[in-house]
C-alpha cells in the first residue's frame, strides 16, 4: 500500500507539475466570468424571466447564485471540460511514449499493467478534480453575483424542469458533483484508451473530441430519438436528473451501469494494446 | 527484420560491447533484454530468469540507460529519481544521496532537469540506473553526445562500476576507440545479424617485416612456428620472441631491413568483419 501511494503520488506530481494540466482550470474561471457578464445583459435576463414566469413562478426568487452555478455547469462541461479531459487523458500515455520517459519506466521490474492502472486512476482523479473545480467556482461566482436563493433548473434536452428552495437546491447541486464526474469519466476513458495506441497525443485528443461531437450531433437529430439509448452522450447526460423533483434512481443506475461497462471495456482495450506494443527510441 | 538469430552470453563481471551501424539491431537487443520489445521467437535470460516470462524477477537487479535519457523536464533531478525508484520499491534518502554523489550531481540535483546539460542528464540517468543496487547494467550509447571530458568521466565511471562495485556491464557505442578501451569482449551486429562474438584482441602478435630474401626466410619461419598471412606480414605465437626470429633470419643469411609491430585496432577488426 505504501508503495502504491508513493507511485500514485509520483504520477500526481507529474500531472500537476505540467502547465497544460492547469489550462482547463484557468479557462473555466475565465469562462465563468464571461457567462456572468452575459447574464447581466438585460435581454438575457428578460429571456430568463420569461421562462420562469411562464411556469407560474416569480423570476426574482430563482435568479440566484445556485441557478447561475447550475447554468454555468450545464452549459459548459460537456464541450469545454470534455476538451480538457481529452487533452490530459489523451496524452497521459502517448506523451510519455513520445518523450521516451516510458522506456525509462519500463527499465524497472514494474509491469505494464501496473503503470497503466496508475495512470488510469490518476486520469479519473483529474476528472473529479476538474469537475469539482468547475462546480465549486461556478457556485462561488454565482453567490458573489446574486447571493443565496432558490434553484431553477431547466434542461430541455433531458426534459428536466425543476424548482428547489435554497437548501434542497444546494444539496442537489452537491449531489450532482459525483454523478457528473462519473459521466465525464467516459470521455477520460476514451481518450485514455486511444492514448495507449501508437498515435500522437494530439491525435488521441482529436479523435476523442470527434467521437464526442459526432455522438452529440447524432443524438440531437430528431429522427434518432427512438434509438437515443445507443448514444453515449445521452447516457452521460443522465446526471442532470438528480435535479428532478423525484429522482429516477433506477433509470440513472441503469445508465451508470452502461457507462461503467463502456469505461471498463475501453480500459481493457487500451491495456491489451499497451501490453502488445514494442517501445523503441 | 530488426534482428535475426542472435545468441550471446555475457559473463558475470565483464564489460561487453555491442557494436554495429545505425539500425544494426543494438537498441532492439537492449529493448528485448528489458522486455520493451517482444521478440518473434526466443528468449533473453538475466540471472537465470526469462525476461519474456518472468520480467519482474529478471530485471530485479538490472539498471539501464539510453542514448538520450528522457526525464521529466519540469521536475528536479531529485524528484525524477524519487519517481523512478518508486516504481519498484522505496529506497532510503541515504541511498539516493549516495547515487547522486557517485555521479557527482550533488550541487545541481534540486534544479529542474530542463536546466541540465546532456552530460548531466546522462549522469542522472546513471544515478537512476544505479539506485536499485544493480548487478547488471545496460548502457545504450552512454557516451553519445558527450564532450571529451564527459566521455572520459563516463569511461572512468564504467570501469569503477565493474572493478569496485562488481557490476556486469553491457554497452553499445559508435565510438570504437571507447569500446576498445573498455570492453573485454564484443559482439558485432550487421543488418540484424551477429557477425562476431568474442574477444577481438588476438593472442597472436602481428609484425611487418622488410627482407631481401623471402624464399630463404620461409624455412626459418616454418621452424619457428611463424605464419605469413600476407606478403610482408608475420603472425607470431605468444611464446615466440621476434628478436629470436630476427637472429635466426640473420643467421640464415637474410638481410632484415626493418621490423615493425602492427597494432590491430578494433576499427580494423570491426571493418574486416562487416565487410565479410
Amino acid at each position: 500500500m505504501r508503495l502504491f501511494l508513493a507511485q500514485f503520488q509520483g504520477e500526481l506530481r507529474k500531472l500537476f507539475a505540467r502547465k497544460r494540466t492547469f489550462i482547463g482550470f484557468g479557462v473555466f474561471l475565465a469562462f465563468e466570468f464571461l457567462i456572468l457578464f452575459l447574464l447581466r445583459l438585460e435581454r438575457v435576463q428578460a429571456s430568463f424571466r420569461r421562462v420562469v414566469e411562464n411556469a407560474g413562478y416569480g423570476s426574482g426568487d430563482y435568479f440566484s447564485g445556485l441557478t447561475i452555478g447550475f447554468l454555468v455547469v450545464v452549459w459548459t462541461v460537456f464541450l469545454l471540460e470534455a476538451l480538457f479531459l481529452a487533452l490530459v487523458a489523451g496524452d497521459i500515455v502517448s506523451k510519455e511514449v513520445e518523450d521516451g520517459s516510458l522506456r525509462m519506466m519500463l527499465c524497472r521490474p514494474v509491469s505494464r499493467g501496473r503503470i497503466l492502472w496508475l495512470k488510469g486512476i490518476v486520469s479519473v482523479f483529474y476528472t473529479f478534480v476538474l469537475t469539482g473545480f468547475v462546480m465549486f467556482t461556478a457556485l462561488i461566482v454565482g453567490f458573489t453575483y446574486k447571493g443565496f436563493g432558490a434553484l431553477f433548473v431547466y434542461e430541455p434536452f433531458e426534459k428536466v424542469f425543476a424548482l428547489h428552495e435554497f437548501w434542497p437546491g444546494l444539496f442537489r447541486y452537491l449531489a450532482s458533483f459525483p454523478l457528473l464526474s462519473l459521466s465525464l469519466c467516459t470521455i477520460t476513458a476514451l481518450a485514455f484508451c486511444l492514448s495507449c495506441f501508437n498515435m500522437k497525443p494530439s491525435t488521441a485528443t482529436i479523435i476523442t473530441l470527434s467521437v464526442l461531437f459526432a455522438d452529440t450531433i447524432l443524438k440531437n437529430v430528431p429522427f434518432f430519438e427512438s434509438i437515443s439509448e445507443y448514444f453515449v452522450t445521452r447516457r452521460m447526460s443522465v446526471w442532470v436528473h438528480v435535479f428532478d423533483p423525484r429522482i429516477p434512481w433506477e433509470m440513472m443506475l441503469e445508465n451508470y451501469a452502461w457507462l461503467a461497462g463502456i469505461n471498463a471495456t475501453l480500459f481493457l482495450i487500451g491495456w491489451l494494446v499497451f501490453e502488445q506494443r514494442d517501445f523503441k527510441s | 527484420m530488426a534482428l535475426s538469430e542472435l545468441s550471446l552470453t555475457i559473463e558475470r563481471g565483464e564489460i561487453f560491447g555491442l557494436l554495429g551501424h545505425n539500425g544494426a539491431g543494438k537498441s532492439t537487443t537492449f529493448g528485448m533484454m528489458l522486455g520493451q520489445i517482444h521478440p518473434d521467437g526466443g528468449e533473453a535470460f538475466i540471472a537465470g530468469h526469462s525476461v519474456q516470462r518472468e520480467r519482474a524477477a529478471a530485471l530485479q537487479r538490472v539498471g539501464a540507460i539510453f542514448e538520450a535519457p528522457a526525464f521529466y523536464d519540469y521536475m528536479s533531478g531529485w524528484e525524477n529519481l524519487r519517481f523512478f525508484v518508486s516504481l519498484t520499491g522505496l529506497v532510503s534518502q541515504d541511498r539516493l544521496k549516495e547515487a547522486v554523489r557517485m555521479v557527482r550531481l550533488e550541487e545541481r540535483i534540486h534544479d529542474p532537469v530542463k536546466a541540465y546539460s546532456h552530460g548531466m542528464r546522462q549522469r542522472l540517468a546513471l544515478a537512476q540506473a544505479l539506485l536499485p543496487h544493480p548487478e547488471f547494467i545496460l548502457l545504450d550509447e552512454p557516451t553519445e553526445g558527450l564532450d571529451p571530458e564527459g566521455i572520459h568521466e563516463m569511461r572512468e565511471m564504467i570501469r569503477y562500476l565493474r572493478d569496485q562495485e562488481g557490476l556486469t556491464v553491457m554497452l553499445s557505442s559508435h565510438l570504437l576507440s571507447e569500446v576498445e578501451l573498455l570492453c573485454d569482449r564484443v559482439a558485432i551486429l550487421h543488418r540484424g545479424k551477429m557477425m562476431f562474438c568474442g574477444s577481438w584482441k588476438s593472442e597472436e602478435l602481428r609484425w611487418k617485416l622488410d627482407l631481401d630474401h623471402w624464399d630463404r626466410a620461409a624455412s626459418v619461419f616454418q621452424s619457428a612456428g611463424v605464419t605469413v598471412p600476407a606478403p610482408g606480414t608475420l603472425l607470431l605465437p605468444p611464446e615466440v620472441d621476434m628478436a629470436d626470429v630476427v637472429a635466426s633470419l640473420v643467421g640464415a643469411g637474410v638481410r632484415v631491413r626493418s621490423v615493425e609491430p602492427v597494432r590491430v585496432t578494433l576499427e580494423d577488426f570491426y571493418l574486416e568483419h562487416i565487410s565479410r
